[in-house]
């Protein structure tokens, strides 16, 4: 039965939907309207949509604000809407012309995205922020992160590392879990998204919600803990619309430490291994010819070029006799900074929502999309380290294999340009539905929602013998075939009707979803030649196959009440049950409780009309969430293969490897939020402000054990988490005059989180790095204390068998000796506040906007310091440093010797940092210019991204993950676009 | 028309319901877990192919202990061999400086000490789950099957706990299958002898059931069981019995000493003792008599293994001016450990075990390039081993593990077969027994056959001395034994590092015998305090 749902049943669904879109109802026409849509200031709006209540009827206004439409009668009502006003209801009352006054929306105006529906932002009762396409658009990203950056308080965009393909992670409101992914889930048009979000064009997305306290997430239940991510997608609207946007430019690197030159590693090198003395008898006969012939390799350097990045996207749109449309396409060209890096994405996008009749609609949100990776970045981690005074190059102009001829474990960095690396995914991601009205009760609707995700990645890989790596085998290709097939049924009912001054939406939701993921793996080595590259794996001396399986499923139930009364007294009531397939048998299913409470304050009659005070909304909600956020099958004890051999064959072997938990289940996450959204100035100041405290119980964790077990970690439900917050968010319009506006927003975010249990006692694990009281990530070392200086009593010290120049360590507990017992909580790992402004200021037609990013409070190791990082005898280059000497009795610098740290004390480094993220200039051609062109409106822009960071950090970039601070650099994004409607 | 869009309403929404409804059908078993591809515990166990492949992965552990702990470095025995009185750190990397150096370097949180750690109560977990498994009466084999199986699966838990102890002393005794059910967080540390107690019952099983001449080469047999009995009953201080079992496996008559040359290579320059190092020449089948236990490795075949023996014994020559790597020097080495000056002295001049054909104390400059001023290729280049020093690219290296792959000659790994129990050092118990229990003629006999073997002179019964013994292992066993161990159970770890290793003389103290516990094993132990070895 399964199969043949997921196999047929669903992808039929998807045509008859996308057939229906295209058959045509006729609605009833008996009277033309005509009308002109203008803003306060009584100028022209044009393309602004313009319906007809009750009916399919659409059209947009043309330059000079004006349209004509057909409505069923002189009686009806328009509808107008357009992007930052607020959509105005227009009842004809017997007339057939009207002038449409449109008011520019405040935050709280305006239709929100909340999951399962949308609600009039007024109305709602959590904490949901949105961020609408306006806001993302111009910004050069590349990614719906990129676009979404800086945007939200409490939402931390992080750049991880460096790439032509950004490496970012998004966290909600801090960590909740210990081990399980704090990642939000991701919904894009209603279906939950895995995989690489770099695969959706960000272009084609409209608006994104953030959900962030527990009763806005509470209706994605287990899913929800980490918060939601709602993308929705373009739709068509009005008269049919062409349109291209487009930007090109190029990528430059920020910032790359300073590492040592030939001539300076030589006396690294000297000063390391024979004490400053004969020179010439420290370094190889290679180091030596380039020493003295004045050659010096910068690996780094010849790693990295100037990229470029351009995208160009095409769209067709509008709405005609019932049907809205969007088809857009697009194409992505990312080169990196490092050379070979490569992002290629085009993706193909079709939007239709037909209405039957008046009772029936159906729709498909469905992107295809080809993306390719292909071709292995230059290895920057090897660049780093790579010793400067050995040779990237032949005589003859071709890579070396092994540039160091004395040292021959060290492959040529940049052997990656040599290999044939092919990487493409291709994929369908669609969301479909069906909504008809019950035809028995008014207000009652059912929804059928489908989603299919199938995507397939193709990768091979071939290392020829002209690279160390396909040298040293004979050739080494690997090959992988992916497949990810995700499907998600969703049945809908909704209630949704208006009793005098009530006002009830009531949603019930019985759903169904798998997620399925099967790799094919090869690798293969020991080829007869190159020629046949990866496609010879019958011809090797050695085979490996592998493979990887993860399947999972998810049944859940859930219902919602939203409640208003005068949309002055707000009610929300959510439950949600979840069942995960990879629970153990007796604790597949969570409930989820949710109650959020509202009140429009400035709704009440008591509220002074007029004030400076012109809105005010106070909220209040509490609920429980879950995180299923663990690889599928870990309540089973499995073993890994572990072969030997018999008589010259493989004898298979197998060895018990994980330790199975039959009774794992969710884990929970309780929170209050207290918020508050309030209007000044007839709007001019705005914002909302958000409190909130969570804690985390029965946290999926992966703890350390005693490895006495042969196992040295299990996955478990354990403890109790704590999370406190404050988010201030604030919008004022500080100058609004006809020629110059001035807009700021601003956003503050603070988080604290700390463990407040874990086996049931206060005692902390630990071997898990897990601290009562403390964050869930600490450094927890011995804790630097200076550098021993000549003259000091070290005989007599902790340290009796340090030298001057060594790094001293303060002894905790002041027994006279270092030993674990001395370690203590060393830095800072999560910043004490981070927040965001963005400035925009209008000319006329001209608009400059910029975005500042702060993140403080933040130190941590810098792992560039260590002292052994080059390895015994100096093999590997690292950063230049003035190193301790009796000469230069540094406190900070140990001297140079792997033996001047040899308990490896981490050194600490502030990271926090502002980061003028981007800036945009645009120009709007006016109406008198774009008429001639024949064009709708016209923008043109320049935009930079990553143009200026203040931090004191002395690694790449204070943002990067420890693993990043030696990889691919940040790289400053420039570029030029155009964006035109005809 | 009213009446017609109504019932198409209905129709429509009825229609829509039972595709809803009907989808839900696809919910039967979504929420249970049956993976295709993953081997557990239950499914494996239930056959006598079930448990070999179980066994097959403890001869894959047992092979590591001559690999990499992290890839192709820092060779897996280096706990159990460097820092004593014949082999020191030459070129040492990270946290090897503690075999030199000792002091701080030698402390709770050096990863290697718990990689070790891990990789031995790994062994044991997995020993545990055949042990404890094999009771499953469902099972379809015969008793001779059950305890051959059970043989196997207590040898290699006796062989972990004998690492465990000599690095560690008393360390927790787990006989137990490891479950998620039943994690411990208070292990307590079980006295030396209790441990040993247990090893001698599992040895005694193993003797008991492991076959005379195993089935398949590299696989365990009786010999091998009576071998380590007769050490254990020596570090218990039961020489008799040591006696007993060391003799069982002299006199079973299927064990001789290679006395004449013999396989692959027979033919050129050298002598017997080097022979059964030979690619070709270790295993029974190839002629090696000597062999009780050989690690069998393949090139290229899954579960072929490797070792890195060459590459952490053989120093780095070709930093030398005028030498460059060669098949013929052993193919490429680190020389992370060096053979101290006192172990290299000390053979007899016609010593065929410090001969020319078993350390390599010159080169021939074979590299054009950069020859020294005066020099041309072919010249000797003799090394100095006067006095010991770090990063010395000119030291002389063992010649037991020379081996090159010749498609790439300048490769990290080996992968010819390697004896790791040989004849020889069950004469060497012997003798040390025979010594212990005042039979100091035999011992000498028993001595005199190694050294005739190699043209060594042969000693009198007066000359017998465990100072003695200790040197004949050096000489014989040189690189190949867990020179720690021997050390440790004869209590002279201490005194001979500082009379023989100049290096680390100075800096080894008495706390150095027993290695710290790794601190992530006291770390984890959060329901009782694991007490620290003293001195850490």
């Amino acid at each position: 039965m399964c199969k043949l749902v997921s196999r047929w049943l669903l992808p039929a669904l998807a045509c008859a939907v996308l057939a229906l879109c295209a058959s045509v109802p006729l609605a009833a026409q008996q009277v033309t309207v005509h009308g002109t849509v203008v803003t306060e200031q009584n100028d022209p709006l044009p393309g602004a949509a313009v319906s007809v209540e009750g009916t399919t009827a659409m059209t947009t206004s043309n330059a000079e604000g004006a349209f004509s439409i057909a409505a069923p009668s002189d009686t009806a009502t328009l509808v107008v809407s357009y992007a930052g006003y607020t959509t105005a209801h227009v009842p004809l009352g017997g007339h057939t012309s009207v002038v449409v006054k449109m008011q520019a929306a405040t935050q709280l105006e305006g239709l929100v995205v909340v999951g399962y529906g949308t609600q009039k932002a007024k109305d709602v009762t959590g904490s949901v922020a949105t961020v609408s396409s306006d806001k993302m658009e111009d910004r050069g990203a590349t990614t719906v992160e990129q676009a979404l950056e800086g945007t939200v308080p409490g939402v931390s965009i992080t750049t991880g590392g460096g790439g032509a393909e950004p490496n970012m992670s998004i966290m909600i409101r801090g960590q909740n879990s210990l081990t399980a992914s704090n990642s939000p889930l991701i919904v894009v048009d209603g279906i939950p998204y895995e995989g690489s979000i770099s695969e959706i064009n960000q272009n084609d997305v409209q608006s994104i919600s953030v959900l962030k306290d527990a009763s806005a997430t509470a209706i994605y239940g287990s899913r929800g803990s980490n918060g939601v991510v709602l993308i929705t997608t373009k739709k068509g609207r009005g008269a049919p619309s062409f349109g291209y946007s487009g930007y090109a430019g190029m990528q430059q690197i920020t910032n790359v430490p300073r590492l040592m030159n030939g001539a300076e590693f030589a006396q690294f090198k000297c000063d390391r291994v024979n004490g400053g003395e004969n020179c010439d008898d420290a370094l190889t006969a290679t180091e030596l010819d380039n020493l003295n012939a004045g050659r010096s390799t910068d690996w780094v350097g010849l790693g990295m070029h100037t990229g470029y990045q351009q995208q160009h996207n095409l769209s067709f749109s509008g709405s005609a006799q019932g049907i809205q449309y969007y088809i857009g396409g697009s194409l992505l060209d990312v080169s990196g900074v490092a050379k070979n890096d490569k992002f290629d994405r085009y993706t193909l996008r079709a939007n239709v929502n037909s209405g039957y009749s008046s009772w029936l609609t159906m729709g498909t949100n469905t992107q295809m999309s080809y993306t390719d990776r292909g071709g292995l970045p230059v290895d920057f981690t090897d660049a780093f380290f790579m010793n400067p005074l050995t040779n990237a190059y032949n005589d003859d102009g071709t890579l070396t294999i092994t540039p160091w001829p004395e040292d021959l474990v060290w492959a040529n960095p940049l052997q990656n340009l040599l290999v044939k690396n092919d990487d493409v995914t291709r994929r369908v991601f669609t969301s479909n539905f069906i909504q008809l009205d019950a035809p028995f009760l008014p207000g009652l609707s059912y929804r059928l929602n489908a989603g299919l995700d199938y995507a397939a990645g193709k990768v091979g890989t071939y290392y020829g013998r002209n690279t160390k790596t396909g040298y040293d085998t004979q050739g080494y290709a690997s090959t992988q075939d992916n497949t990810r097939f995700d499907w998600t049924v969703e049945n809908l009912l909704k209630y949704d009707r208006t009793f005098g001054k009530s006002h009830v939406d009531l949603t019930g939701l019985y759903s169904f979803q798998g997620n399925n993921v099967d790799e094919d793996h090869l690798t293969s080595q020991g080829f007869p030649n190159d020629v046949l590259t990866y496609y010879q794996a019958n011809l090797a001396a050695l085979v490996t196959p592998s493979y990887v399986v993860s399947h999972s499923g998810l049944i859940s139930q859930m219902a919602r009440l939203n409640y208003d009364y005068d949309s002055r007294y707000l009610l929300t009531l959510t439950a949600r049950r979840d069942g995960y397939s990879g629970f153990g048998a007796s604790n597949k299913y969570g409930v989820f409780p949710s109650v959020a409470v509202g009140w429009n304050l400035s709704n009440e009659a008591f509220w002074p009309k007029a004030s400076w005070w012109n809105l005010l909304k106070l909220r209040a909600s509490y609920g429980q969430n879950g995180n299923q956020a663990i690889p599928p099958y870990r309540t089973l004890a499995r073993l890994s293969d572990d072969s030997y051999i018999a008589n010259g064959q493989t004898a298979p072997g197998f060895i018990p490897s994980t330790l199975g938990t039959p009774d794992l289940k969710w884990e929970t996450t309780t929170s209050l939020n207290l918020g508050a959204d309030f209007g000044l100035l007839n709007n001019r100041l705005s914002g909302s402000l958000d409190v909130y405290s969570s804690k985390t119980h029965d946290l999926l964790v992966k703890r350390t054990i005693s490895p006495v077990h042969g196992i040295t970690s299990i996955y478990d439900n354990v403890g109790e988490l704590q999370n406190r917050g404050v988010e201030l968010n604030l919008s004022s319009l500080n100058v609004n005059g006809r020629d110059f506006g001035w807009t700021t927003d601003f956003n503050i975010a603070a988080n604290r989180n700390k463990i407040v249990s874990l086996y049931g006692d206060t005692t902390s694990d630990v071997g898990s790095g897990w601290f009562i009281g403390h964050p869930i990530d600490v450094l927890y070392d011995y804790k630097f204390a200076g550098i021993w200086q000549e003259g000091d009593d070290i005989a007599d010290s902790a340290q009796p068998d340090a030298h001057p120049g060594d790094v001293k360590i303060v002894d905790l507990n002041g027994d006279g000796k270092i030993n674990p017992d001395d370690r203590t909580f060393l830095g800072s790992l999560y910043p004490d506040y981070t927040a965001n402004m963005t400035n925009t200021f209008r000319y006329k037609n001209f608009s400059l906007s910029g975005l500042f990013q702060t993140v403080q409070g933040v130190e941590r190791e810098n792992g560039l310091l260590g002292m052994n990082l080059v390895q015994t005898g100096v093999r590997r280059n690292t950063i230049y440093r003035t190193y301790w000497t009796p000469d230069n009795p540094s406190n900070t610098v140990p001297r140079n010797s792997d033996k001047s740290n040899p308990l490896s004390v981490p050194f600490l480094q502030d990271a926090s940092f502002i980061r003028l993220k981007d800036v945009t200039l645009s120009y709007d051609l006016p109406a008198s210019l774009t008429n001639r062109l024949g064009t709708e409106s016209l923008r043109v822009y320049v935009s930079g991204r990553n143009l200026w960071t203040h931090t004191a950090w002395t690694g790449m970039d204070p943002e990067f993950t420890n693993g990043n601070q030696r990889g691919i650099p940040l790289q400053r994004v420039l570029i030029g676009g155009v964006n035109v409607q005809f | 028309m009213t009446m017609t869009r109504t019932i198409k309403r209905w129709v429509g929404f009825g229609l829509l319901g039972a595709v809803g409804l009907g989808l839900a059908g696809c919910t039967d078993g979504l929420l249970d877990e049956n993976p295709p591809n993953v081997i557990v515990a239950d499914n494996l166990y239930t056959s006598l192919d079930g448990f070999r492949d179980g066994l097959n992965a403890l001869y894959a552990q047992a092979r590591l202990e001559r690999d990499g702990m992290s890839g192709t470095n820092d060779i897996r025995t280096e706990m159990m061999n460097m820092g004593t009185d014949n082999a020191f750190s030459l070129y040492p990397a990270g946290f090897e400086h503690v075999w030199n150096d000792w002091g701080t370097y030698n402390n709770p949180q050096v990863d290697f000490y718990l990689d070790t750690w891990t990789w031995m109560y790994r062994m044991i977990n997995a020993a545990n789950t055949i042990v404890h498994r094999a009771d499953n009466p469902d099972i379809q084999w015969t008793d001779a099957q059950k305890n051959e199986v059970l043989a196997e699966a207590r040898f290699f838990r006796a062989w972990c706990y004998r690492h465990l102890t000599y690095l560690w002393g008393p360390v927790p005794l787990n006989l137990e299958e490891s479950s998620g059910a039943s994690v411990k967080t208070d292990w307590t540390r079980a006295p030396v002898a209790d441990v040993r107690k247990q090893m001698e019952q599992d040895l005694l099983f193993a003797e008991q059931y492991l076959p005379d001449m195993p089935e398949v080469p590299g696989r365990l047999s009786k010999a091998v069981a009576e071998h380590y009995l007769a050490e254990l009953y020596l570090a218990m201080d039961e020489p008799q019995k040591a006696e007993v079992e060391a003799k069982k496996v002299t006199e079973s008559g299927n064990y001789h000493l290679i006395t004449q040359r013999y396989g692959v290579n027979a033919n050129q320059p050298g002598v017997p003792f080097m022979d059964m190092f030979q690619d070709g020449n270790v295993d029974r089948d190839q002629g090696n008599t000597e062999a009780i236990w050989v690690f069998k490795y393949q090139i290229n075949t899954p579960g072929g293994g490797q070792s890195i023996m060459r590459r952490s014994w053989v120093g780095r020559y070709y930093s030398l001016k005028g030498v460059q790597v060669a098949p013929e020097y052993g193919g490429r080495g680190i020389g992370r450990i060096g053979i101290t000056p006192w172990a290299i002295d000390l053979y007899e001049p016609q010593d065929d075990r410090g001969s020319i054909y078993a350390i390599r104390k010159f080169y021939l400059y074979n590299n054009a390039a950069n020859l020294p001023k005066g020099k041309e290729l072919g010249d000797t280049l003799w090394l100095d081993w006067s006095k010991a020093k770090e990063k010395d690219p000119g030291w002389p290296s063992t010649r037991k593990w020379d081996w090159t792959d010749p498609l790439d000659p300048t490769g990290e790994e080996q992968y010819e077969d390697q004896a790791y129990v040989r004849l020889a050092e069950t004469y060497l118990l012997l003798a040390e027994a025979q010594m212990k229990n005042g039979e100091l003629a035999d011992a000498a006999a028993t001595i005199n056959k190694l050294r005739d073997r190699a043209g060594a002179s042969e000693i009198t019964p007066d000359q017998v001395t465990m100072d003695f013994i200790l040197d004949e292992r050096s000489r014989e066993l040189l690189t190949e034994e867990e020179r720690r161990y021997t050390l440790v159970r004869t209590h002279t770890l201490l005194e001979r590092v500082q009379k023989y290793n100049p290096l680390a003389a100075a800096t080894i103290q008495p706390r150095d015998t027993v290695f710290p516990i790794p601190q992530a094993v006291i770390d984890a132990n959060i329901g009782a305090k694991m007490e620290q070895n003293p001195g850490y």
